[in-house]
């Protein structure tokens, strides 16, 4: 008799357990997105757009645009995600080069007066968010440590080969973060690419870890297991405002830029659910919510600029070739991979 | 000899259902724990394995774990024979309090060490930085050691406290007799006979420090290791040949210490020949080293309660680190992933429930005398040479591109498959108790050999089913290192979002995720424990 009862209720559990149990469905009310934006920003974007479309979204967050991309491109015989949001335009596009995205061109932008410099002329991404890399400083350890030896705070980019901050640098990796790779190619568009890769190894001899995901970097830099930092600025005003870590940003001249974006993957389960995604990103509220809680620019022109942050326009920008930095992707990460690779 | 296999053959053929049923299990087998290892070892080309010398950073990650093999197993393997002696002899202070201090790290996610010590001891460390205000880098190696020990002691110590307690205290009062002082007894009959002990534990702890994830991805820092490499190639890169390539790697020294263990060291047991067993006290322990045991055990068990504490104290802290006041603003973020918790305890039920049936049918099976049990037998046990990322890689690339990639079950049949050893052992360990002639009653009553199983051994192997399914359940709940791999959307499970939660700072609310964990955990224990009165063994997580 005891048997059938351990049978029947071990019947009863897997019963219990199996209707969450297939695939992510291609129901007309759910999308998958891959996220390479942080948790707190993915979640309250979703909320809001479940809340406006009705569609629940099911998200997987790796902050490393690098990873979600390599991830698709791993997917493409059986593409599980909708949408791919999050990460500079120059990851998005080599997975439109190689044919795993699906143009659309949302009517938003038109209605909302988005400047066109931000979507893509092709249809295969619509930029929603910038942001500027910056010298990010935690002051508490700065202060402890290196000002006492008469240590100046990094103020240009060359300033952080200097021998003095050995051991204290650390950087996302430019193979699974975007934020490291425009870093990588912002160095070469200003240096030319020979003096680049020097200024890539010397940097090197400072640097602890290469963090495989963006935030690592600042959750590092909060702990105080570093002293500076190579970083997107809004990710170091976030963690000042919202969890009172003690970073200074520093925004030096010739910096890299991105303009965050959103892309349909092709093949995905639910295409139409995709496109009113897009749309929604392209209205004020998410973006909003973006500045406010992300601490990221907004491409629409009537968000304010986010708090701590200095105005977009006014900050100064390498003169970036967004078609060589698409083209030598693979070459420049194999390189980096190949000559310090950690 | 060939006349009497015809003969078994012919009889095994008058019971087809069991035939099947044995055909069924080992297609089963194979298909789930032969095939997905197969399919990693072949995955790179024959170049791609010459060219593994030529990277660097490989060749430094295999060096590394091997160095943390030799330590980490030296001192954890130690740090088990001190805790072992401590419970074993009976003049020695607490022991019960001993043991049970000892067994917490088991239970706790594989992470859970380095997590709570770098709240402890990392730069914003409650202890380092709040207490003796110093600056301390716990990353690296050597806070993996000290991770790495407190993991695994515990391990070690079940393997040699059970050869030491089988150490008959005649032979140790024989050599007092003889006149050897107390400390020439410990040292010439009391550890000499728990060599075979102290091998296994050093060969299981190898395994599990080799194959360690969750603490490596968590406290290893810069340092490459096997382990992580290959999840770092494959999430980070999308580089699924050198992924397998890593995973190939690991698993050389894992299934050559898993050989070692199976087939030279639990055969060559040393054999105690005195008669009729003693009930005689053990011969006293000498007092310096009683004293110097308890001093170490006192130490290690507040090291694994700082574990406890640590994680219990984040949840409750508004900003570790910073400010230290109460809060309890975590545990609503906590609150918001608790479908991760709900996700984490289907999956764990279903592998759970696999486990059990397999390992008890795969148990039955080959006590039966039917051809090929042997190879039945070594594909039950063979998951244990196999570390819990070359079973995640093994499953993505057998099964990703089927309709099984993506789903609940994927993750659970691997989960099922990588613990069934534990099941299987547990079972085959009962089973060999049960009297043969309950068996032979039945079959002279008529009997067919799934009858024997459904009537006789069930009822007497509820236990053992039971046991099976909660060790599986909680492992499953706890995995990290084969969710990793398998994880998509529909399927975060609680290990993958508390990790991602450490990894972007958010402490409390990981802390808070985590302690939920524990708390299940805990509870399947107790449940266990009301069920069947004991729980079985819960070598260290993965």
């Amino acid at each position: 008799m005891r048997r059938i009862w351990i049978a029947v209720v071990a019947l009863v559990l897997v019963a219990g357990v199996l209707p969450g149990g297939g695939p992510v469905s291609a129901q007309p009310n759910r999308i998958v997105v891959y996220s390479a934006l942080p948790d707190l920003e993915t979640s309250l974007v979703h909320r809001e757009f479940t809340r406006r479309t009705g569609i629940q979204v099911e998200a997987l967050v790796v902050p490393a645009a690098g990873t979600l991309q390599a991830r698709i491109r791993t997917e493409k015989d059986r593409p599980r995600a909708d949408v791919f949001v999050g990460g500079d335009r120059s990851l998005h596009i080599p997975l439109a080069r190689e044919g795993l995205l699906e143009r659309y061109r949302s009517p938003v932008v038109q209605q909302a007066g988005i400047s066109t410099d931000f979507v893509d002329p092709a249809g295969f991404w619509h930029g929603w968010y910038l942001g500027a890399l910056s010298i990010i400083i935690n002051t508490d350890r700065f202060d402890r440590e290196l000002a006492p030896r008469g240590v100046r705070k990094p103020a240009t980019w060359d300033d952080l080969v200097r021998p003095e901050f050995r051991g204290h640098f650390v950087m996302p990796s430019p193979v699974t973060t975007g934020g490291g790779y425009i870093f990588l190619a912002a160095q070469i568009f200003r240096l030319g690419e020979d003096r680049a890769w020097a200024y890539m190894r010397a940097l090197n001899t400072n640097t602890s870890q290469y963090t495989p995901t963006a935030p690592g970097t600042i959750a590092l830099l909060e702990r105080g297991e570093a002293t500076v930092a190579m970083m997107w600025a809004h990710e170091a005003i976030g963690a000042r405002i919202l969890r009172a870590a003690p970073l200074e940003v520093i925004v030096p001249p010739d910096t890299g830029f991105e303009i965050g974006a959103v892309s349909i993957i092709k093949g995905g389960p639910n295409p139409a659910g995709a496109r009113a995604y897009v749309d929604f990103l392209m209205t004020r509220t998410p973006q909003d919510v973006n500045a406010r809680f992300g601490f990221r620019y907004a491409v629409r022109g009537d968000v304010g600029v986010p708090s701590g942050a200095t105005p977009f326009n006014q900050l100064k920008f390498v003169k970036y070739d967004l078609d060589w930095s698409v083209q030598n992707q693979a070459r420049l990460r194999e390189r980096w991979t190949r000559e310090i690779g950690r | 000899m060939a006349v009497a296999r015809l003969g078994e053959l012919r009889r095994q053929a008058a019971d087809p259902g069991l035939l099947l049923t044995f055909l069924g299990a080992a297609a089963v087998l194979g298909l789930f724990v032969l095939y997905p290892a197969i399919r990693v070892l072949i995955y790179p080309s024959w170049q791609d394995y010459l060219g593994i010398p030529s990277s660097l950073r490989w060749i430094q990650a295999a060096r590394n774990s091997l160095v943390m093999m030799v330590i980490s197993t030296a001192s954890a393997t130690l740090l088990g024979l001190v805790f072992a002696f401590a419970t074993t002899r009976p003049d020695m202070p607490a022991r019960r309090f001993f043991r049970n201090a000892a067994m917490l790290p088991l239970f706790a996610p594989p992470f859970m060490v380095a997590f709570a010590y770098i709240l402890m001891f990392g730069r914003q460390g409650l202890i380092t930085r709040g207490i003796f205000g110093m600056d301390v880098n716990i990353f690296g190696w050597p806070g993996l050691w000290v991770v790495q020990t407190i993991a695994f002691f515990p391990l070690a110590m079940l393997i040699i406290a059970g050869v030491l307690e089988a150490v008959n205290p005649s032979l140790e009062h024989a050599a007092r007799n003889l006149g050897a002082t107390e400390w020439a007894v410990v040292r010439t009959i009391s550890l000499a006979l728990a060599r075979p002990g102290i091998a296994g534990a050093m060969l299981v702890v190898a395994i599990s420090v080799l194959a360690d994830f969750g603490n490596a991805v968590l406290i290893a820092g810069g340092f490459p290791l096997l382990a992580t490499e290959s999840w770092f190639r494959l999430e980070g890169m999308g580089d699924l040949t050198g992924a397998a390539l890593v995973v190939a790697m690991l698993v050389v020294p894992t299934a050559g210490l898993f050989l070692l263990e199976r087939y030279v060291v639990a055969r060559r047991a040393y054999v105690t020949v005195t008669g009729r067993g003693s009930r005689m006290e053990r011969a006293p322990t000498p007092p310096l080293l009683r004293w110097i045991v308890v001093a170490i055990c006192v130490f290690t068990t507040a090291m694994i309660g700082l574990v406890y504490f640590g994680v219990i104290a984040g949840a409750f802290t508004a900003i570790w680190g910073r400010d230290w006041s109460l809060s309890l603003q975590h545990w609503h973020l906590a609150a918001e992933r608790m479908g991760s918790l709900v996700t984490s305890v289907k999956i764990g039920v279903l592998a759970g429930v696999i486990t059990a049936t397999v390992g008890v049918l795969v148990a039955f099976l080959t006590s039966r005398r039917l051809p090929l049990r042997q190879a039945l037998d070594f594909l039950a046990v063979l998951p244990g040479a196999l570390p819990g990322v070359f079973v995640g890689v093994g499953f993505v690339l057998a099964f990703n591109r089927t309709p099984l990639g993506g789903t609940l079950w994927v993750l659970a049949i691997a989960l099922a498959f990588w613990h069934l050893p534990m099941g299987y052992q547990a079972a085959s360990a009962r089973l060999r108790q049960i009297e043969r002639s309950i068996e032979e009653a039945a079959i002279n009553l008529g009997a067919s050999g799934l009858r024997v199983l459904w009537d006789v051994y069930l009822p007497l192997l509820l236990r053992g089913l039971v046991e099976a399914f909660a060790v599986s359940f909680i492992r499953a709940v706890t995995n990290v290192s084969i969710v990793v791999f398998l994880i998509t959307p529909g399927q975060l499970v609680a290990t993958f979002i508390i990790l991602g939660m450490i990894q972007s700072n958010t402490w409390g609310a990981a802390a808070a995720l985590t302690t939920m964990l524990l708390a299940l955990t805990f509870v399947s224990i107790g449940l266990t424990w009301l069920a069947v009165g004991r729980v079985g063994r819960l070598p260290a997580m993965g």
